[in-house]
């Protein structure tokens, strides 16, 4: 059997009392897209954030492509570059224009001459279709627009995991839709996702498996089909009656 | 007949042109109209004011200028003359030199305005256009201009590691401006260009590596040789005094407050309880004591504490001290800065592979530091005015100067004359800081704003 892409095992986190995640076990093969849904609180966003490590868990194991977090602050920068991140508020640099926002990290986290740095950047910017506010600051876009740049910024670090952190949770209902459809255009490039969405077209659409979680725990998973047509616990039963 | 169903052709729809705005809301009348008359309260309002400031510019200029004495050998001549109804220029125009140098020797007040020369020369690339290498300009102007001035102004005897220090800041300063002049004609730096004709336009890195050291080599003795043959009088620093000093302290209380005061506001908010401790204590510290206190500290208390024949310059001192002072009210501001950059901002750098000092000096603080102009611009002007708190201590700076001049005895009591001309001195000063620092929000803010 290959190695996992992502592999949580027994993974818990306190903030103070509070355990936001209870001995999470969760594994996400290679070209995996996985769905992460459920109510407000229930630790999707703090799991998915635990995955690239901008928040320690405090037990468990996390395991990039096999190795695991803790050796190191150097080594687990290098894990953290195996993985890109979108965030629900986009995060893009404003006092950086939009090619900057994304040839940024390339000169100065992978040394790249600019001249190549610029050459991947406007390719990635082509691929969410949006060259042509290359020169732009980013708070001169509209949200979609924003966003999609932050997804272009996160490619250029050629990562093989992209992990999304509600990315469509701050847009107007018009704009929702061009940033999917890149993610979708995204997913069949076979990139491992992992999609912290209530967009649950998205889920039916493009997503492996479906996975609800409740109260820092992960309540249940199964393939979309099954996951929508007949949920096994009367949780996942009310979230989905909810939201539908 | 059958009814015509057709339907009628669509209107045409031609915007009509903009109309002139009414007359009354345009040109000077229209803007004297909306913001002084608009009211019965408003333009007695205006009508008041306007008749105060008439009062007061009427007296300030009659005072100050037409009835004022421009040739006078003491104050006695400039009373007998006018009486109190005109200032006495001539008190001050004989003390303009010690206003501005103290009591720098005569013969040797070039040096202080070879500095400023050298200051203003040094900084003159920064706003060149085509020039690129700004930031290395803009750095060496901070870090290595002060030893090539620090000699220039004090003098004396030099030993072989001061004199090194020297010519290599000398040698710099050929280095900014062969870079500069390189730099606008050709595109190119004056040392990767001199690599291209010696070396080729692709050499093998260790002969590129030679040539660039034996450019600085011949760069360094160029100046060795030049320093080797200053031979500057020592000017004790209890000589200096007036704007001298004050430009002297503050200057470097301004170069080094900022940069301090960010890495104590970076202390303050470390995940380490070592360095958080340190910077808090220092911060909390400086800032609950007032400036006169530290200046009275640090020149009685220091010498109590150090072994016996170590002498620490009076200046020495006082720059010390306004320095940590400065520091710590800047890194509060600083602080403030920082606390206004989203947690986002962090997360994003994080997530993009960058470690903490790449965030923090590439996406943080270029950001924090703009929204801080304000702030910070504010603190270095009054820091500026601060220093006149060191005449406290002893020293000599505009202000006790200024003083001096109504102890001279041919112009005993003569103290509104020197004083209104030291105040306009600082205001000079204070307001090009403030609009400069008006200027650098507007250039900054450029493309930001939605």
């Amino acid at each position: 059997m290959t190695t996992p892409a992502i592999e949580l095992v027994g993974v818990s986190k306190w903030y103070g009392g509070f355990q936001a995640l209870k001995e999470i076990n969760l594994s996400i093969a290679e070209r995996e897209r996985v769905v992460v849904c459920g109510p407000s609180g229930s630790g999707k966003s703090t799991m998915i954030r635990c995955v690239n490590q901008l928040e320690r868990h405090q037990r468990g194991d996390i395991r990039i492509h096999g190795r695991a977090f803790g050796g190191g602050a150097r080594d687990d920068e290098a894990i953290r570059r195996e993985t890109g991140m979108v965030f629900q508020s986009f995060n893009l640099f404003p006092h950086m224009t939009v090619l900057e926002n994304c040839t940024f990290a390339l000169t100065w986290v992978k040394q790249m001459p600019e001249a190549e740095a610029k050459r991947i950047a406007m390719s990635h910017l082509e691929r969410v279709r949006i060259p042509e506010q290359a020169a732009k600051y980013p708070l001169q876009l509209s949200g979609g627009q924003q966003q999609r740049v932050a997804i272009a910024r996160a490619l250029c670090m050629q990562p093989r995991i992209m992990l999304f952190d509600e990315p469509t949770s701050a847009l107007d209902p018009e704009m929702i839709k061009e940033v999917l459809d890149v993610m979708v255009e995204l997913a069949g490039t076979g990139m491992t996702m992992v999609v912290v969405t209530h967009e649950m077209g998205f889920a039916r659409q493009v997503a492996d498996r479906v996975v609800f979680m409740d109260q820092g725990e992960v309540v249940e998973q199964a393939p979309p089909e099954e996951f929508f047509a007949n949920p096994r616990y009367d949780r996942t039963r009310m979230f989905l009656s909810q939201i539908l | 007949m059958a009814p015509d169903h057709t339907p009628a052709p669509p209107l045409v729809f031609t915007p009509r042109p903009s109309a002139p705005p009414p007359p009354s809301t345009v040109g000077v009348m229209g803007w004297l109209r909306a913001n002084l008359f608009s009211s019965v309260p408003n333009a007695i309002l205006t009508v008041l004011g306007a008749y105060i400031l008439y009062v007061f510019l009427e007296a300030i200029i009659s005072w100050a200028l037409v009835n004022a004495v421009w040739e006078a050998p003491n104050r006695r001549a400039c009373l007998d003359a006018v009486g109190r109804s005109g200032a006495c220029w001539p008190g001050v125009i004989a003390w303009l030199p010690n206003l501005i140098y103290g009591l720098y020797p005569k013969d040797q007040v070039w040096r202080i305005d070879l500095g400023a020369l050298l200051l203003v020369l040094w900084a003159l690339p920064l706003f060149l256009p085509r020039v690129k290498s700004k930031v290395a300009i803009g750095l060496t102007a901070v870090l290595v201009y002060p030893f090539l001035v620090s000699y220039l102004f004090l003098g004396g005897e030099k030993g072989w590691l001061w004199m090194g220090l020297v010519a290599g800041s000398l040698a710099t300063f050929f280095w900014v401006w062969l870079t500069a002049i390189c730099e606008m004609r050709t595109g190119q730096g004056f040392i990767p260009l001199l690599v291209r004709t010696l070396a080729g336009p692709d050499p093998i890195p260790e002969r590129a590596r030679l040539v660039r050291q034996l450019a600085w080599a011949a760069l360094f003795v160029t100046a060795l040789v030049i320093v080797s043959r200053w031979q500057l009088v020592e000017v004790p620093t209890r000589l200096w005094g007036g704007l001298f000093l004050t430009m002297v302290i503050s200057g470097i209380g301004i170069t080094f407050s900022l940069p301090a005061g960010v890495l104590l506001a970076l202390g303050r908010r470390s995940s380490m309880p070592l360095i958080r401790g340190f910077c808090v204590a220092f911060i909390e510290l400086f800032r609950s004591v007032p400036l006169i206190t530290i200046l009275f500290m640090f020149n009685t208390m220091l010498p109590l504490f150090l072994p016996v024949g170590v002498e620490v310059d009076r200046l020495l001192r006082a720059i010390v001290a306004v320095c940590l002072f400065a520091a710590a009210y800047m890194a509060e501001i600083v602080r403030g800065g920082l606390q206004a950059i989203p947690k986002g901002q962090y997360e994003a750098a994080a997530a993009m592979g960058l470690g903490y000092w790449q965030s923090t000096t590439l996406i943080i603080l270029p950001q924090a530091l703009k929204i801080m102009i304000p702030a910070i611009v504010g603190n270095f002007i009054g820091l500026f005015k601060d220093t006149t708190l060191v005449s406290i201590i002893g020293l000599f700076d505009m202000l006790s100067m200024a003083r001096a001049v109504g102890e001279d005895t041919r112009w005993l009591g003569l103290f509104i004359e020197p004083f209104f001309f030291i105040t306009m001195i600082y205001f000079v000063f204070c307001f090009a800081m403030s609009q400069y620092s008006m200027n650098l929000e507007r250039r900054l803010g450029g493309g930001q704003r939605r």
